[in-house]
């Protein structure tokens, strides 16, 4: 989808505010949201299903919202359309159904077991395949010159260009039909593209970018 | 279970944008209120999600990881091979850490990490990422201008050296070994980790000092 969160080469948004105390949370309630996100996950999601549904958050609260406020509207957004709570329930702060809760809530965590459930966030994407990876170390490749039009994970600044196979990365779960609920693996590659390709006031320059790319979004150059 | 409905969310969003607070806080609790009404969440275990993110996951895991790995060859070169178990020898494996793979500086390379799409980071070793790498500046001009955004930070960069950038739009994650500074021979693996900074693990330092 070509919409406001790819903004990857986009120009025009100021100089980086560098400054950083260092500590994870600067306000009570982005500690609250990451939690929340971390412990309330609606069966069946995927984490492509999640990221979309942030980008279609409108364009004006995407780029004008705290970070954490847009996971939190994220969240409301999934259980919502999940059948978690209703946007009536949303309007009034009130709960009038359980949800598939049923009203008592699950078994407290403490910290020992929220550090063992961290290590086991730590999901792998890939899998054996049968199909043989199309492309080898050291190919040429072009990019599709369109994305698609719900999630994909080709940035609009590396379409139509052509790079390098940097890796084979193995087979990935496809994100474009992951955040539709379909899960099949395809071949992902870490490809190299010199910045002279990408942007036209780099021509001459040194610097490469590189991006993990699934094998449907790229031909033969 | 969700429908993976786009046009619905697109909707959902609307809606929430009349309807909800202005002030996150207040979005926030009324979020945490109904999954606590509805029994979906219990609020001690977020508070015990803070914590963790707090005191025990963060830049100090990933900060033991490169002083691990300046002193001891055979644990680099496990590093640079299979970061994941590598990681998990010192317990550090977790979120978002699945795939991950070390890109080291060199006197002719330097590396940069960004997330063009989302904010993609390596949870498990370095915690909750700083605000500017979740902000549109960063994101949008990382790949375009990456010496201009390494000027900002501070960062020069010799003509001849090459800059990598990593924009982590999948499931990999990239962690940036720096380079160990000279005149640290003598130090131990404890102080050499006090040394390594947070945004040298992003790329967004370079010349690590001896303060």
């Amino acid at each position: 989808m070509d919409s406001i969160h790819d903004l990857g080469g986009k120009q025009g948004y100021g100089p980086i505010d560098i400054d950083d105390d260092g500590g994870p949370f600067h306000e009570n309630w982005e500690g609250r949201e990451w939690g929340i996100a971390q412990c309330a996950r609606t069966p069946g999601i995927t984490i492509d299903w999640w990221r979309h549904c942030r980008e279609l958050i409108m364009p004006v609260d995407y780029l004008a919202r705290p970070y954490f406020d847009s996971w939190a509207q994220t969240d409301f957004s999934t259980y919502i359309e999940a059948g978690w709570m209703t946007l009536q329930e949303v309007a009034s702060g009130k709960a009038q159904s359980d949800g598939g809760g049923h009203g008592q809530p699950p078994a407290a965590m403490s910290l020992q077991q929220v550090l063992q459930e961290d290590r086991s966030h730590a999901f792998r994407f890939d899998a054996e395949i049968d199909t043989p990876p199309a492309f080898a170390v050291g190919q040429r490749v072009v990019t599709a010159k369109h994305g698609h039009a719900g999630h994909t994970r080709l940035p609009q600044y590396a379409r139509g260009c052509v790079g390098t196979i940097h890796a084979c990365n193995g087979a990935h779960v496809f994100p474009d039909l992951s955040a539709e609920g379909t899960e099949i693996h395809q071949h992902c590659y870490n490809v190299m593209f010199s910045a002279a390709e990408l942007w036209p006031e780099a021509s001459g320059s040194r610097d490469k970018v590189f991006l993990d790319l699934w094998e449907s979004y790229l031909s033969e150059a | 279970m969700p429908d993976f409905d786009a046009k619905k969310v697109a909707e959902i969003h609307q809606h929430l944008h009349s309807h909800l607070p202005s002030e996150p806080a207040l979005r926030v609790k009324a979020l945490e209120t109904l999954l606590v009404d509805k029994g979906l969440v219990n609020p001690q275990t977020i508070d015990a999600w803070i914590e963790a993110y707090t005191e025990e996951i963060g830049p100090k895991r990933g900060a033991r990881v490169v002083a691990k790995a300046w002193t001891d060859p055979e644990f680099r070169k496990r590093l640079m091979q299979d970061a994941p178990a590598a990681i998990d020898e010192l317990g550090y494996l977790g979120k978002a850490t699945a795939h991950l793979k070390v890109v080291e500086n060199t006197d002719q390379v330097h590396n940069l990490v960004v997330c063009t799409l989302c904010s993609c980071y390596p949870f498990s070793i370095l915690g909750i990422a700083p605000a500017w790498y979740k902000a549109a500046a960063y994101r949008s001009r990382a790949v375009r201008d990456p010496r201009g955004v390494l000027s900002e930070f501070g960062v020069d960069i010799d003509d001849q050296v090459e800059v990598r950038v990593w924009d982590s739009t999948a499931e990999l994650r990239y962690l940036v070994m720096p380079q160990r500074p000279a005149g640290t021979e003598g130090m131990s693996e404890d102080e050499l980790a006090e040394l390594v900074t947070r945004n040298s693990m992003i790329g967004t330092d370079r010349d690590l000092g001896l303060e």
